[in-house]
């Protein structure tokens, strides 16, 4: 899709609308064009003593289309605005379905602000842009055409004169631009560099006083701050430049426009009425020229932002449905059983990262529905990765994946993710009410379901002191929960999400008693006709496992039913168990 | 160092007036104000020439009156004045560009500075995101708001020149003109105020369509493991469609009241074609006249206008300096204006790189009685926010400080102490209030003997230095993340490395120390932050080493070579002559055994109070507190066996 489609694709259900635009526009302009003329017929009438009666009468004209102007020109402002928020609000939101159905290891390399200036900064300098189009561009290039076909009229030299000068002032102008637009690059990096820098140290500053960098962390400010100083008095100065510039051709257009009105008089070639009439157009000129100038700079910007989101939207997640498929034909029934616990099954799987980071070779398990597997391994061994594939957060290299016996790159990515829950150690919030934080914002889940969730994990006590019950704004950061009830939280969702198998990455670390108390409550919960996968590095988080899986260096270097790997002493895991206890004695 | 009041009613009591603050910031500059000052007035003055000039013109090409000079004169002169106008605009610019923005460095520099010397005790009023927005608009506000000042005079003495001028060829057309002026500063009072509520809606939305959109990205794996994509994108467009009709009622006024001040303008003219017919015709009023009213009145009837934005401008100024002295305080306002130079020019030059010697050297420390309450509105406030904009993870409950009370022990040099104690149980705090990180509210610390007066400034490297449980990373190359400013040629970086058992780690990295990291950066392990961090502070080499649940991401293997090359260092005073690691006294929080096994000395603290100390053998048998920590760190351990 080009930027223009794209456009048009978001602009065509507000049709009418823009022809409203259109039309308002246009008259505000005749408006514009025409009171001119009015005053040169007022002057020339009154000098030649024409009847009090007209004067009186191309006054009260022109006051009527002053007013009217200006309350068009609202009109069409309103209007433009109220088009470009719609069509770009629906760009926005198609934006963001489309990033999050990216991989992960896209959004490994574009961190959310990164993303949030795509999606939301650049589709604004989008918006404003198209906004002011209808009103600036088209509506300033017509009033300049307005205004030389006018003077054109009165006398061609005139109106090549200064068709001239429009055409040598916007040359200018752009040249002038062109040695600004780099100067303003260069400040807003420096201004990034700056705020960057400020943003990442401004909440730790009892790290830098504990190890007495505080000076030093100033130092790096000024240093900053120099460069922020240096760019942008030089991007303000090519401002003033430019701005100067154009005044100065306003200047030089008003010379010119006032000795041809002059010369033209004094010749007897036209009225004094013609003659001021020129001069009012030539200094009509100035703003809109201006305007152009600034909207082609808008122009390169928004361009260059169409140009990035069309970068975006050409990115492929690699991880798809695989096939095309009438949705509307099959449901997760078809594919996945809707209830009871899964089985999995790894056959030869091996899966790298693009940055080569933990890495699997050859993984291969079984695990029976309704049993409990415990991942065993140290950091960076594979543990995570493993559970990612379960998810098709990736797609292995080789090797194949089942859930309930079925290839799961045969299955919709949907339905998959619908049969599976996971807990991670990092509890995502959103800056909502506990619903929307729970429900992920299905409208569909109703409160009463929510309530039976709560009251299964055993938590109607903790809700009950919640202060607005289901309505309790939180906040992003998570602040007043401690980690247990984080967790608890994240339970909750999964039991609403009624999945076959539950993957428990690192849950129980660093909690106190009564929290752990309450989630192990809850995990035996969840855990009840669930097939499960606990991912732990330390060997209590494993105590409820039935089967133990140790990965080392992305290897599977041992797989068995507990009980008979621990008291196997020629195993791995027996091994572990001795230096837990040897520690545990000493 | 400025005492902290704990008193919340004594927080407010720091503010200062707005023309006060201004009088300060225009002191600070004082040559690039005046000189824009000038420039500014004499360049608006300078605008009632051009319109004399016109009406000559006119009024001599239409012989309705003779003119001292010749028309081509006249209009070479007009040339010149319209020149001499943009050099002055052109100064005028610069200088004031140089004023924002010196103006504006020093108030960052300050505010910063007024951060970094901030305790948790009274944590930031607003999230890291809400500061940084007052660092770029507030701080822009208030350094812009001065230069205003020359405008209006400018603008109101040209205005005032011009009406009498005006007046003088014709007063009662001027009055017709100029009157009705005074409804339209009404209305553009009554509509600044729905412009202002307008504009800070669509600031709020547009705050919840970012805040929402950076939590979605943040929490990417989370949505699309729940299958959550569609719902939560519809959640992002109703966030964003009240920032659309927030946005179209913001335009609307300011359109509106656009509309308002050239309606002036166009009133102006229709004013004078109705009266000034007859005049046309018997010569009493002049085109040149007409020409010299419609030239004014571009400039005069914006004054009333422009005069109530001032006023309005003076209000979002008193809130802006309000906004960064909430960020300042308990801090008096006048650290905010405190004169310090920015470099506009000339080299900045590298703090000093503070050293060891005799009279930091650690004999013996000593706590007496340490005591700490925080008070009461804390939990309320923010903490650290996370560091992904938005998304974020659980904190740990002992980010919030527990109180304690009657904290008594010493440590003897080279000693390796274990503070631990259950959740809650002031393990933390205590560390924070012994290094001055949060103000004590009774008791001492001796330091040799002698009562440390601030701990706050006396506690750092080369006497201590300290890793919180979560240390941060930001986005710079590895090498500076732990070197923070200290030469790589006069400490030991690579002893460093090997203290924290971070070389494998940095070998396995692309490009090594040089390896971007942070936010921006290469994202490292739980483990690998915490070794980045002891690093950070072995490179240092501090007397006191004051560690936080250091190992508490660590896998057993590493965490015990940790340990083990923190007392290998410390026995090896003799063989280490590099005097980087030498002899180090370890103050360590830590329930771990790896870490409990090695301590000489274990401090148990249970509700804030010291419960039983002394070493691990007789510990377990006298202290039922240690006992059941021991028999939950075990049990963590031999769970399996079960």
């Amino acid at each position: 899709m080009s930027s223009g489609s794209l456009l048009l694709h978001y602009l065509r259900p507000q049709a009418p609308r823009v022809g409203l635009l259109a039309l308002l526009v246009l008259s505000s302009i005749a408006m514009q064009l025409i009171n001119p003329q009015i005053i040169r017929y007022y002057l020339d009438t009154a000098q030649s003593g024409g009847a009090e009666r007209s004067l009186l009468l191309a006054a009260a004209l022109f006051i009527a289309f002053a007013l009217a102007q200006q309350v068009l020109s609202v009109a069409a402002l309103y209007i433009s605005q109220e088009v470009s928020w719609s069509a770009t609000n629906r760009l926005r939101a198609d934006l963001a379905l489309y990033c999050l159905r990216l991989d992960l290891s896209f959004h490994k390399r574009h961190t959310p602000g990164e993303l949030i200036e795509r999606i939301d900064g650049d589709v604004t300098g989008l918006a404003n842009f198209f906004s002011e189009f209808a009103i600036r561009i088209l509506g300033n290039v017509l009033i300049v055409i307005g205004i030389l076909f006018f003077l054109f009229r009165e006398n061609t030299i005139l109106g090549l004169g200064l068709a001239a000068y429009c055409l040598a002032t916007l040359i200018a102008l752009a040249v002038f631009q062109r040695l600004a637009v780099p100067r303003w690059a260069a400040a807003r990096q420096a201004s990034a560099n700056q705020y960057g820098f400020l943003e990442e140290r401004i909440s730790v500053s009892e790290e830098f006083r504990a190890i007495g960098v505080e000076a030093y962390m100033i130092y790096r400010l000024l240093r900053l701050m120099r460069i922020y100083l240096e760019k942008y008095r030089l991007a303000f100065l090519m401002g003033t430049l430019t701005t100067n510039l154009t005044n100065l051709f306003y200047v030089i257009g008003y010379t010119i426009g006032l000795s041809l009105g002059i010369i033209l008089y004094l010749r007897g070639q036209v009225t004094i009425g013609t003659a001021y009439l020129i001069v009012f157009y030539v200094g009509m000129l100035a703003g809109p020229l201006q305007s152009i100038r600034e909207q082609a700079q808008d122009f390169q910007q928004a361009a260059a932002s169409a140009s990035r989101i069309q970068e975006l939207l050409q990115t492929q997640p690699a991880v798809q449905d695989l096939r095309v498929l009438p949705t509307n034909n099959r449901s997760a029934s078809d594919f996945f059983p809707s209830e009871g616990p899964s089985s999995v099954e790894f056959q030869g799987v091996s899966f790298r990262y693009e940055n080569g980071e933990n890495t699997l070779y050859d993984v291969s398990f079984h695990l029976k529905p309704g049993r409990v597997l415990g991942i065993l391994g140290r950091t960076g061994s594979g543990k995570s990765t493993l559970a990612r594939l379960l998810f098709r957060l990736y797609d292995p290299n080789s090797g194949v994946i089942c859930l309930d016996g079925q290839d799961i790159r045969l299955s919709l990515i949907s339905d998959l993710r619908q049969r599976e829950g996971m807990v991670t150690q990092d509890v995502q919030l959103f800056h909502a009410s506990l619903r929307n934080n729970l429900t992920f914002f299905n409208r569909r889940i109703s409160d009463d379901q929510l309530l039976q969730a709560f009251n299964e994990l055993r938590l109607s006590d903790w809700l009950g002191r919640m202060p607005h019950g289901l309505d309790t704004p939180l906040a992003a950061e998570g602040q007043g929960f401690s980690a247990g009830e984080l967790q608890l939280l994240a339970f909750t969702r999964i039991f609403l999400k009624n999945p076959g198998l539950v993957i428990l990455d690192e849950a129980s670390s660093r909690l106190d008693l009564v929290t752990e108390a309450l989630l192990e409550q809850a995990i035996q919960r969840l855990f009840l006709n669930r097939t499960g996968v606990i991912i732990a590095h330390k060997l209590q988080t494993v105590q409820r496992a039935d089967d133990i899986l140790i990965l080392e260096k992305g290897r599977v270097v041992e797989f068995g039913p507990r009980l008979s790997l621990a008291i196997d002493p020629s195993t791995h895991f027996y091994k572990l168990l001795q230096t837990g206890l040897e520690e545990a004695l000493s | 160092m400025t005492t902290i009041p704990t008193n919340p009613s004594e927080l407010h009591n720091h503010s200062i007036k707005t023309w006060v603050f201004n009088w300060h910031i225009i002191r600070y500059q004082p040559y690039s104000y005046t000189i824009h000052s000038i420039f500014t007035i004499l360049g608006f003055c300078l605008q009632v020439v051009p319109g004399l000039i016109v009406k000559s013109i006119f009024d001599s090409a239409s012989g309705q009156a003779a003119s001292a000079l010749s028309l081509w004169a006249l209009i070479t002169l007009y040339g010149l004045v319209e020149l001499v106008r943009l050099g002055l605009s052109l100064g005028s610019e610069w200088y004031g560009w140089t004023f924002r923005l010196v103006v504006g460095g020093l108030l960052r520099r300050n505010l910063f500075a007024s951060i970094l010397r901030r305790s948790a005790h009274t944590p930031l009023p607003v999230s890291s995101g809400e500061a940084i927005n007052r660092f770029r608009t507030d701080v822009g506000e208030v350094a812009d708001f001065p230069l205003w000042l020359p405008d209006q005079v400018g603008k109101i003495l040209a205005a005032l020149v011009a009406v009498v001028i005006m007046a003088r060829i014709n007063l009662s057309i001027t009055m017709i003109i100029f009157l009705p002026l005074f409804t339209i500063v009404i209305i553009t009072r009554l509509t600044w105020g729905r412009i202002l509520y307008y504009s800070r809606l669509s600031g709020q939305t547009t705050d919840a369509v970012t805040g929402f959109l950076g939590e979605m990205l943040g929490a990417v794996q989370a949505v699309k493991i729940a299958d959550a994509e569609k719902e939560v994108v519809a959640h992002f467009l109703a966030l964003s469609e009240q920032r659309r009709l927030a946005q179209l009622h913001f335009s609307f006024f300011r359109g509106l009241l656009d509309a308002v001040n050239s309606s002036a303008v166009t009133f102006g003219i229709g004013v004078m074609l109705l009266l000034a017919g007859k005049g046309i015709s018997d010569g009493t009023f002049t085109v040149g006249d007409f020409a010299l009213f419609v030239s004014y009145l571009w400039f005069t009837t914006q004054v009333p206008s422009e005069l109530g934005t001032f006023m309005g401008d003076y209000k979002i100024q008193e809130v802006s300096i309000e906004r960064l002295l909430e960020m300042v305080r308990p801090e008096p306002s006048h650290r905010l204006l405190e004169r310090h130079p920015v470099y506009q020019h000339g080299p900045i030059h590298l703090p000093p790189i503070p050293t060891r010697n005799n009279e930091n050297h650690l004999e013996r420390l000593e706590v007496r009685s340490l005591t700490y309450t925080h008070p009461e509105f804390f939990r309320s406030t923010t903490d650290h926010p996370s560091s992904t904009p938005g998304a974020s993870q659980a904190r740990d409950d002992s980010n919030f400080p527990v109180g304690i009370t009657d904290i008594s022990f010493i440590v003897p040099r080279g000693e390796f102490v274990v503070i631990t104690g259950r959740v809650g149980s002031g393990k933390s705090t205590l560390l924070r209030v012994l290094i001055g990180l949060l103000p004590n509210s009774g008791g001492e610390i001796l330091w040799n003997g002698e009562v440390v007066r601030d701990p706050a400034s006396f506690f750092r490297p080369p006497r201590c230095a300290y890793t919180s449980q979560v240390p941060r990373l930001f986005s710079d190359p590895l090498r500076e993340n732990i070197l923070m400013g200290l030469p790589e040629d006069q400490i030991d970086l690579p002893g460093a490395l090997y203290q924290a058992v971070l070389w494998q780690d940095v070998e396995q990295l692309d490009r090594g120390l040089d390896t971007m990291v942070g936010p921006k950066g290469v994202r490292l392990s739980g483990g690998q932050i915490q070794r980045v961090a002891a690093a950070r502070m072995f490179v240092r080499a501090a007397e006191l080493l004051v560690f936080d649940d250091i190992s508490s991401a660590l896998d057993i293997e590493t965490e015990n070579t940790f340990w083990d090359r923190l007392i290998g260092a410390r026995s090896n005073i003799n063989l280490d002559k590099t005097a980087t690691f030498q002899s180090p006294t370890v103050i360590a929080v830590s329930h771990r055994l790896a870490a409990l096994r090695r301590a000489d000395r274990i401090i148990v603290m249970k509700n804030g109070r010291i419960e039983a100390e002394g070493q691990l053998g007789d510990l377990l048998q006298t202290s039922q507190e240690m006992q059941r920590l021991w028999k939950g760190e075990i049990d963590r351990s031999n769970n399996h066996r079960s």
